[in-house]
C-alpha cells in the first residue's frame, strides 16, 4: 500500500457499505406507521441483499491497471481478490434468500428486527471472506457470531429456541476466546497483525525456530475455525442449535456462516502457515494438513453415522451438515494440489449454499403447514404437493452427490484435489462415506414418494416468495450440476490462484 | 529477537490455572461431606421455596436505558478525538461525522418509535 486510493478503497468494501445503507432503510421501514410498509420489510431486505450480490461482480478485482487492483486495502485490513468476490456473492445471495424464506414463518416473519439482525450477520460474513488482518479477522468473526446468537434465540416464547441460543452463545464465545488466544500468540511472536506478514517473520532467523509455540497458536486457531464450520470434534452444539433455532436461521447458519468460515480458513492457513514456512526442519503445512485430514474423516464418519438414526428432519440436516463440512475439509487438506484444492472448497461451498437453502425452504413450508418436523410425517408429500417433493428430492440428491445435481461435481472436485495431492486414502474414505450418506437421504425421498398418509388431499400452501426461492435454488443446483459447473469452478480457481501469489 | 523463554510466565500461568482448577474440584470432592436432601438440591432462590418456572420474563427497562446510554456515549466519545483533529482533516472529517450521526439518528428514531424512551 503505497498511497491511499480513496475510490478503490471504498469500492473494495462496496457490499459492506451497501449492506449498511440497506440496514438503515430496513430499520426505518420496520417502524413505519403504515402496515403495508412494515409488511414490505422482508422483501426489501431479501431483494436488497440479492441485488447487492451484483456489487462484487460489477466492481471486480482486476490487475494493477484496473479501477480496483487486487490487493490490500484500508491499511491491510481488507484483501480484495477473486476469492473474496466468490464468497461475497454466495454469502449475499444466501442472506437474501434467507430473508425471503423467513417472511412466512410464524413468530419471526413479521418482525422487522429479524431482518435487521440477518443483514448485520451478512455484513460480518462478507467482511470475514475478505479480512487480512488479525484484528479484522476477530472483529468480523464477532460481527457474524453475535447476531447469529440472537437469531438462534429469536422465538422468545419457545423454550427450544432459547435453549438453542444459549447453547450457541456459550459454545461460540468459548471457541472465540480460544481462537483469540491463538491470534494473540501470533501477535506476541511477531509484533505483526497483518496475516500476510506473519509467515515471513516466523520464518526469519530472528525467530529462531520456535516450533512448539507456533504449533500451539495453530491448534488454538483451528479450534475456533473447527467450531465455526462445525467439524468433529467441535460439533457438539450443531444438532441442538439447528433443531431449536427458527428454521430460516438454521438454514442460514448452516450455509452462510460455514461458507464465510471456510473462506477465512483457507485464506488464513495458506497465508500464515504456508508451505515455505519450516521451523526446526518441519514444514508447518504438513501439520495442518494432517489436522484437517483427521477432522475431515471424523466429521464425515460421525456426521453420516449419527444422521442414520435421526427422526427429526432438522436434526438430520444438522448431522448432514457436519458430514458436508467433512467433505469440504478434504478439499482443505488437499492443499498441496494448490489451486485445485481451494477451487474445490469454493465450488463445494457454492453448491452447498443453494442446495441446503432449498432443503430448508421445503422444511419451513412443511412445518408451517403441519407443525411437524418429523421425517415420518413427510409421508405422501408427493401426492400432497408434487413440486415441493421434487424440490426436496433435487436438494437431497445434490447433498448425496448424485448427478445431474451440483453435489456430484462438488464431491468430484474435492476428491480430485485429494487424489492429486497424494491423499488417495482420504478420497476413498470420502467415497465410502458418500455411500453411507446416500442411505439416509434416500430414506427421506422414499418416505415422500412411497409412504402413504391420511392427509394426501391437503396440499401444502406455498407463498409466492417461496415459489421464487425454490425455483431459483433448484435451478442453480441443476445448472451447477450440468453446464454451469465449469464456469463456477474456473471462477473459484482464479480466486484460488490469487492466494498463492 | 524472540526467545521462547519470554513466554515462560504465560506458560506458568496456564499450568497454574489448570492445577488450581483441578485441585479445587478434587479437594472439595474428597474432603467435603456429601449428604444431599431434596431441599438442598432444589434450585436456590434466596433461601425461599422455589416458586413457578425458572424462565419467567423480566422487565428489561434498565437494559433498554443501558443500550440507549451506549448509543449516545459512543457518539460523545467519538466526537472528542474528531474535534481535536478536525482542522487537519477538513471536509472529509465533516462528511464522515455526518454519516456517523445519520446512522445514530436512524437508531434513535427506531428506539423512539419502538417506545424505548417511555418509562411506562
Amino acid at each position: 500500500m503505497s498511497e491511499f486510493d480513496t475510490l478503490a478503497s471504498y469500492l473494495s468494501v462496496a457490499p459492506e457499505i451497501g449492506l449498511t445503507i440497506l440496514l438503515l432503510i430496513v430499520l426505518a421501514f420496520s417502524v413505519a406507521r403504515r402496515e403495508v410498509e412494515r409488511a414490505a420489510v422482508p422483501y426489501i431486505a431479501g431483494f436488497g441483499m440479492i441485488a447487492l450480490a451484483a456489487l462484487p461482480l460489477i466492481f471486480a478485482p482486476g490487475d494493477a491497471n484496473s479501477t480496483i487492483p487486487e490487493g490490500l486495502y484500508w491499511g491491510g485490513m481488507i484483501r480484495y481478490d477473486v476469492l473474496a468476490q466468490v464468497f461475497r456473492v454466495m454469502i449475499l445471495l444466501a442472506g437474501g434468500i434467507t430473508a425471503l424464506m423467513a417472511s412466512g414463518v410464524r413468530g419471526v416473519g413479521r418482525r422487522g428486527e429479524f431482518y435487521i439482525v440477518i443483514i448485520v450477520a451478512t455484513l460480518g460474513m462478507s467482511l470475514m471472506s475478505a479480512s487480512a488482518d488479525l484484528v479484522m479477522v476477530f472483529v468480523a468473526l464477532e460481527t457474524t457470531s453475535i447476531p447469529l446468537y440472537i437469531l438462534a434465540a429469536f422465538k422468545r416464547d419457545d423454550t427450544r429456541s432459547a435453549e438453542s441460543g444459549i447453547k450457541y452463545f456459550l459454545f461460540g464465545s468459548f471457541a472465540s476466546a480460544i481462537m483469540l488466544y491463538g491470534l494473540s500468540l501470533l501477535y506476541g511472536f511477531t509484533g505483526q497483525t497483518n496475516i500476510y506478514q506473519l509467515a515471513a517473520f516466523m520464518g526469519s532467523d530472528a525467530f529462531a525456530n520456535n516450533l512448539v509455540p507456533v504449533l500451539a497458536s495453530m491448534v488454538l486457531v483451528v479450534v475456533g475455525f473447527g467450531f465455526k464450520v462445525s467439524a468433529v470434534p467441535f460439533h457438539f452444539w450443531t444438532p441442538d442449535v439447528y433443531e431449536g433455532a427458527p428454521t430460516p436461521v438454521t438454514g442460514y447458519v448452516s450455509v452462510a456462516s460455514k461458507a464465510a468460515s471456510f473462506a477465512l480458513l483457507v485464506r488464513f492457513f495458506v497465508a500464515v502457515y504456508p508451505e515455505t514456512l519450516a521451523l526446526s526442519g518441519e514444514s508447518l503445512q504438513n501439520f495442518w494438513i494432517q489436522l484437517m485430514a483427521v477432522f475431515a474423516v471424523l466429521s464425515m464418519t460421525l456426521g453420516n453415522v449419527l444422521a442414520l438414526s435421526q427422526k427429526n428432519i432438522k436434526r438430520l440436516l444438522a448431522y448432514s451438515s457436519i458430514a458436508q463440512a467433512g467433505y469440504t475439509l478434504i478439499g482443505v487438506a488437499a492443499i498441496q494440489s494448490q489451486e485445485l484444492s481451494i477451487a474445490s472448497v469454493g465450488f463445494y461451498m457454492f453448491m452447498y449454499t443453494f442446495t441446503n437453502l432449498a432443503a430448508f425452504t421445503v422444511v419451513i413450508l412443511f412445518s408451517e403447514a403441519t407443525g411437524s418436523e418429523t421425517i415420518a410425517d413427510l409421508a405422501g408429500l408427493n401426492r400432497r404437493s408434487p413440486w415441493l417433493a421434487l424440490a426436496m428430492t433435487i436438494a437431497l440428491l445434490s447433498l448425496a452427490g448424485i448427478p445431474p445435481t451440483a453435489g456430484f461435481f462438488g464431491k468430484f472436485f474435492v476428491f480430485n484435489a485429494a487424489v492429486r495431492s497424494g491423499l488417495t486414502w482420504l478420497a476413498v474414505v470420502g467415497v465410502l462415506n458418500a455411500i453411507v450418506a446416500l442411505y439416509y437421504y434416500l430414506v427421506v425421498i422414499k418416505v415422500m414418494y412411497v409412504d402413504r398418509s391420511e392427509d394426501e388431499d391437503k396440499p401444502i400452501p406455498v407463498g409466492r416468495q417461496y415459489v421464487w426461492v425454490l425455483w431459483a435454488t433448484s435451478l442453480i443446483v441443476i445448472v451447477l450440476g450440468t453446464v454451469g459447473a465449469q464456469t463456477v469452478y474456473d471462477w473459484a480457481a482464479r480466486g484460488a490462484m490469487g492466494l498463492f501469489t | 529477537m524472540v526467545a521462547l523463554s519470554e513466554f515462560a510466565p504465560i506458560g506458568a500461568m496456564l499450568l497454574l490455572a489448570i492445577v488450581v482448577g483441578l485441585l479445587l474440584l478434587f479437594i472439595s470432592r474428597i474432603l467435603g461431606p456429601n449428604k444431599p436432601t431434596e431441599r438442598k438440591s432444589a434450585p436456590y432462590e434466596s433461601g425461599m421455596k422455589p416458586i413457578g418456572p425458572g424462565t419467567r420474563r423480566l422487565p428489561v427497562r434498565f437494559y433498554l436505558i443501558a443500550v440507549l446510554f451506549i448509543l449516545f456515549d459512543i457518539e460523545v466519545i467519538f466526537f472528542l478525538p474528531w474535534a481535536v483533529v478536525f482542522r487537519k482533516l477538513g471536509l472529509f472529517a465533516l462528511v464522515e461525522m455526518f454519516i456517523f450521526i445519520i446512522i445514530l439518528l436512524v437508531g434513535y428514531f427506531y428506539a423512539w418509535r419502538k417506545g424505548a424512551l417511555e418509562w411506562e
